[in-house]
């Protein structure tokens, strides 16, 4: 057949696909007609017809017609960083910087190591904390409560991992206990943080905790919503960790018993490895939503960046100017939620066909 | 449909997968009654040839009638051959979500109209002809593999098609269950029914095949009657594939 | 050494480490209930449930039945529990309507209605979903003030909500007439599906189902009919008088934010789920169905749908749970949802245990039984046997 002949094809295909019924031509129609009006809604009102810089106001973004960016011009240092003081804002947009970094240097898989990742992490968090608290290296102490916007989200987000992970790990090994009354009681009670709303969950520790616990581990109330978060991302995440584990033959655990490897060996060695391994598509994607869910705290009365952007629009001249801040927020979340999936999914892809080359 | 036009009648098939060149211009015509096996490497394109005959598979050019009747741009044609060619997978392919019965009437009720009563009477016939008709009420899934293939012939067989292309019947199934489903095969065979086989059963094809015929890269290499497809190929590709076939 | 050998037994060792698991567990329990009670002991308050009596003094801005600020803590939770399950069926039959479509639209071939789909999944799931209430919430709210209101084909639409013409009968009638039309629909549904029907000829079985959903329509009309106070009049139109609307059937800004909120948001999810379902049917079960004749609305809604939603199951229901405990964001823009009922109470009575306690009560019921409910579900479905090919 001529390439004539087939590019003919290729355009009956392609005819079938568009328009081979009356029900796919509407489709083709309906979704075309759609995907113009968001990308025309997009241009015309985000670029054409808004207004830019520092000095616009209600007044000239009305008779512009379009997005008011001014509001980002003018309130992006509220937005980003909340009430943290103004002179030292550098600090919080270091300590962004370290957590991005963290981030970064842990999609590496040359570095996928536990002592490494350990490592990474407990730097990165220590650094953020010396550079967002204060009180040491001549830097002026800034208190918790006054932590906001992004470095606030940043916070809780890396602190609910690095607590939550470990805490994690120790319910799924205790779920699946040889021993029958640990792994009935352990599966108890993640059941039960899983059946309950997180906000719920922090809720009580912000506001009901304070009076269960004797005085002196109350603490701040930033850090007890941080221990709810990591308690409720633990209790998916052990259930994520306990899939892994059932992926495993259990040749594999047979023959480390065999050769006569202690419980802490089996586990340590050849168990959790590949529990990971099987669970990491999955642990991804749990990072994603406990990144997304740190936006809860600003029920709980935190000004992270959704509270901080609230206050950006609701104070002033700019209450008209909520689509505007939504959006520079949500072009935040989503750069980072998206990348994170997008790699979750390069991951997924290179290990199922590392699984076909076995 | 002209039952007495040839039952399948293919002229200057051509398929491609992307560039990859699957049917290269196959001439084929099987006159009604007639035992078609047809045999050959793995990707030499049997499959596909047969896929074509019930438009599983598109073709790109050439023609396909079936007693007469043109598979052409027109859904009706397509229809009305999907209704008189049956067809039998190698995976089996029946619906896990319905008995054994409900498998074997859901397409005589929705496609043919027939009234429950007489498509149950008529399925219980053909599973009496394939020899289960005690699984009747079992789900596909409570089978074993011989008796789920024997259950898609009566399925395909419910439709009372004029023509049943099988698509290597006995390929995924363990060696004891192999005779039960050629038994069941061979008794079609002996009853008049036009089959189109693609399959490695050499014996099968001995006993019942009108004419063999062998595929090798998109190609119709050599078709004879058994007999002499078997003891004097003329072909060095035929050679060699049988010896590989016919060695152990 | 005696001591080693005595730790090296197996079932010693066991017993010990069961019991301190649980001593460490109940250390933790009783400890932290003790130190509550000195806490609640020295702000004066006592503990029990007798307070579920008291009046609550404050008002709800939302719920199905009447409530007035002297109705009794117990039956503000119930309000606020029924709350929690209209949100959330709401939000989970949008959820699934709108996922279908989006799913159906990600996995046919249609190129320019794939991406559309994409489009939509990747930007309401990777979003917050707080953030996407807000902005909902947000839009509501700048709406014109009442005297500038929207007219919409008689319904008014402003910043203190979405006045509907509606039909000028009592909220219980209403909940009647849906419950009638629900179980019609529900039992048409039943006919379709479940196999005592599945001996009956199809045109019958299709009639029969009919006649169900049509019984309950009539019943639903029965009772509107009844509920109706003779000599006033049948509609209910929204009309402006001075500075707010009179008449009509209001959907407040935060009930309807929250309601689209969940349905999109959810419906990215699900829409990803109905593709995974899609995904699982082999193709072979598809082609066998086509080879035998049937047309592709038959291959679908026979063999291709069925299939799929055998697989989807068990993954939406956990989507479903995640769903309904999410209504609990209503708290986020006032939406007097179980989760907020029991804040404000704690709040204005101090009996924080017991809310609590009832809180997490409240939420283990729903989950346990919806989840309970849809298993009971997925296991009658099932496929039997044991499944070699196409669904995993």
């Amino acid at each position: 057949m001529t390439s004539a002949a087939r590019s003919r094809t290729g355009l009956k295909r392609w005819r079938k696909d568009y328009f081979g019924s009356p029900g796919a031509a509407l489709m083709t129609l309906f979704s075309l007609a759609a995907l113009g009006a968001i990308l025309w809604v997009l241009v015309d009102w985000g670029l054409i017809r808004a207004t830019f810089g520092a000095e616009g106001n209600q007044e000239t973004c009305a008779a512009g017609g379009g997005a008011c960016w001014s509001v980002i011009a003018v309130r992006w240092r509220v937005i980003l960083f909340g009430i943290y003081p103004f002179e030292e804002q550098w600090r919080a947009a270091l300590a962004c910087g370290t957590v991005a970094l963290v981030i970064l240097l842990s999609c590496i898989p040359r570095l996928w190591s536990f002592g490494r990742l350990a490592l990474i992490w407990t730097l990165g968090t220590a650094l953020f904390y010396a550079l967002m608290r204060g009180g040491v290296l001549g830097l002026a102490p800034v208190n918790e409560q006054q932590w906001g916007g992004l470095p606030l989200t940043l916070f809780v987000f890396v602190a609910t991992g690095v607590i939550g992970m470990p805490l994690a790990i120790g319910l799924a090994l205790l779920r699946r206990s040889d021993y029958p009354v640990i792994a009935r009681v352990s599966g108890w009670i993640i059941d039960t943080i899983r059946s309950l709303p997180l906000l719920s969950i922090l809720f009580t520790c912000a506001i009901v905790l304070p009076f269960m616990l004797p005085g002196f581990l109350i603490g701040e109330k930033l850090y007890r919503v941080v221990f709810g978060a990591a308690l409720f991302f633990a209790a998916y995440q052990a259930e994520i960790i306990r899939g892994g584990f059932q992926g495993i033959p259990s040749g594999q655990e047979e023959a480390a018993k065999a050769l006569g490897l202690s419980y802490w060996q089996r586990m340590g060695r050849i168990v959790l490895p590949q529990a990971f391994r099987l669970a990491l598509p999955a642990t991804i994607n749990q990072f994603v939503i406990a990144f997304m869910e740190t936006s809860l705290i600003v029920v709980v009365g935190f000004m992270e960046l959704l509270a901080a952007g609230n206050t950006a629009f609701k104070t002033g001249d700019w209450k008209f100017a909520y689509a505007e801040v939504y959006v520079f927020i949500a072009a935040i979340y989503f750069t980072f939620v998206f990348g994170l999936s997008r790699y979750g999914a390069y991951l997924e892809a290179r290990m199922n066909t590392g699984h076909a080359k076995d | 449909m002209d039952l007495t036009a040839p039952a399948i009648e293919i002229t200057g098939l051509d398929k491609f997968y992307g560039s990859f060149h699957a049917l290269k211009g196959i001439d084929l015509c099987v006159a009604k009654g007639e035992k078609v096996v047809i045999c050959g490497p793995s990707g030499s394109g049997k499959s596909t040839l047969i896929r074509c005959i019930n438009q599983l598979e598109e073709h790109d050019s050439g023609a396909i009638r079936v007693f007469g009747t043109a598979l052409d741009d027109s859904l009706a044609s397509l229809d009305e051959i999907r209704r008189e060619v049956g067809m039998v997978f190698q995976q089996f392919n029946l619906f896990p979500h319905m008995t054994v019965l409900e498998n074997c009437t859901l397409a005589p009720m929705l496609v043919r109209k027939t009234a429950r009563a007489e498509a149950e009477a008529i399925a219980m016939r053909y599973l009496e002809k394939v020899r289960i008709p005690d699984q009747a009420q079992k789900y596909p899934g409570q089978l074993s593999g011989g008796q789920q293939q024997r259950v898609a012939i009566a399925r395909a067989l419910c439709m009372q098609p004029e023509i049943l292309l099988f698509d290597e019947p006995t390929s995924a199934l363990d060696p004891e269950m192999i005779a039960e489903v050629l038994d069941v095969m061979v008794t079609l065979a002996q009853e008049g029914m036009t089959m189109v086989c693609v399959t490695h059963e050499m014996g099968f094809a001995r006993k019942v095949a009108d004419r063999v015929i062998f595929m090798d890269k998109g190609e119709i290499v050599e078709e004879a009657a058994p007999e002499a497809f078997f003891t004097a190929p003329r072909s060095e590709r035929t050679r060699l594939f049988l010896s590989q076939v016919l060695g152990h | 050494m005696a001591g080693s050998t005595f730790w090296r037994s197996k079932s010693v060792r066991g017993i010990v480490l069961q019991g301190g698991f649980l001593a460490l567990i109940a250390a933790v329990v009783i400890g932290a209930t003790l130190t509550a009670r000195d806490t609640l002991a020295a702000q004066g308050l006592t503990s029990g449930f007798g307070f579920l009596r008291k009046a609550t003094g404050w008002e709800m801005n939302f719920s199905l039945l009447p409530t007035t600020t002297s109705d009794p803590y117990w039956w503000y939770l119930l309000m606020g529990l029924m709350n929690t399950l209209f949100m959330g069926l709401v939000g989970l039959t949008g959820a699934s309507v709108l996922g279908l479509i989006v799913g159906l639209m990600r996995s046919g071939r249609n190129p320019a209605a794939r991406l559309l789909g994409t489009l939509y999944i990747e930007l309401f799931r990777n979003l917050p979903l707080i953030l996407q209430l807000f902005f909902w919430y947000a839009m509501a709210n700048a709406l014109p003030a009442p005297r500038q209101s929207l007219e919409i084909g008689g319904a008014l639409v402003n910043a203190r909500g979405i006045y509907l013409p509606g039909l000028a009968i009592g909220p219980g009638t209403v909940a009647l007439a849906l419950l009638a039309v629900a179980s019609g629909a529900c039992l048409a549904v039943w006919v379709l599906a479940a196999r005592r029907f599945r001996r009956m000829e199809p045109q019958g079985q299709r009639r029969l189902s009919l006649a169900a959903l049509g019984a309950g329509l009539a019943l639903a009309a029965v009772t509107v009919l009844a509920g109706h106070e003779p000599g006033t009049a049948w509609t209910s139109w929204p009309a402006l008088a001075g500075l707010k609307v009179d008449g009509g059937f209001r959907i407040q800004p935060e009930v309807y934010a929250l309601a689209i909120a969940i349905m999109t948001y959810g419906a990215a999810y699900v829409g990803e789920i109905v593709r995974g379902g899609f995904k699982a049917v082999g193709r072979g079960q598809m082609e066998a169905a086509a080879a035998l004749g049937l047309s592709p609305w038959q291959v679908f809604s026979r063999v291709r749908m069925p299939l799929a939603f055998r697989a989807m199951l068990p993954i939406l229901i956990n989507q479903y749970v995640w769903l309904i405990k999410a209504t609990t964001l209503g708290i986020a823009v006032g939406f007097s949802d179980f989760f907020m009922v029991i804040a404000s109470s704690i709040n204005h009575s101090g009996q924080t245990f017991e809310f609590i306690a009832i809180l997490m009560g409240g939420f283990l019921l729903i989950n346990f039984s919806l989840a309970a409910v849809l298993n009971r579900l997925n296991r009658a479905i099932a496929l039997k046997g044991h499944q070699t090919t196409g669904v995993q």
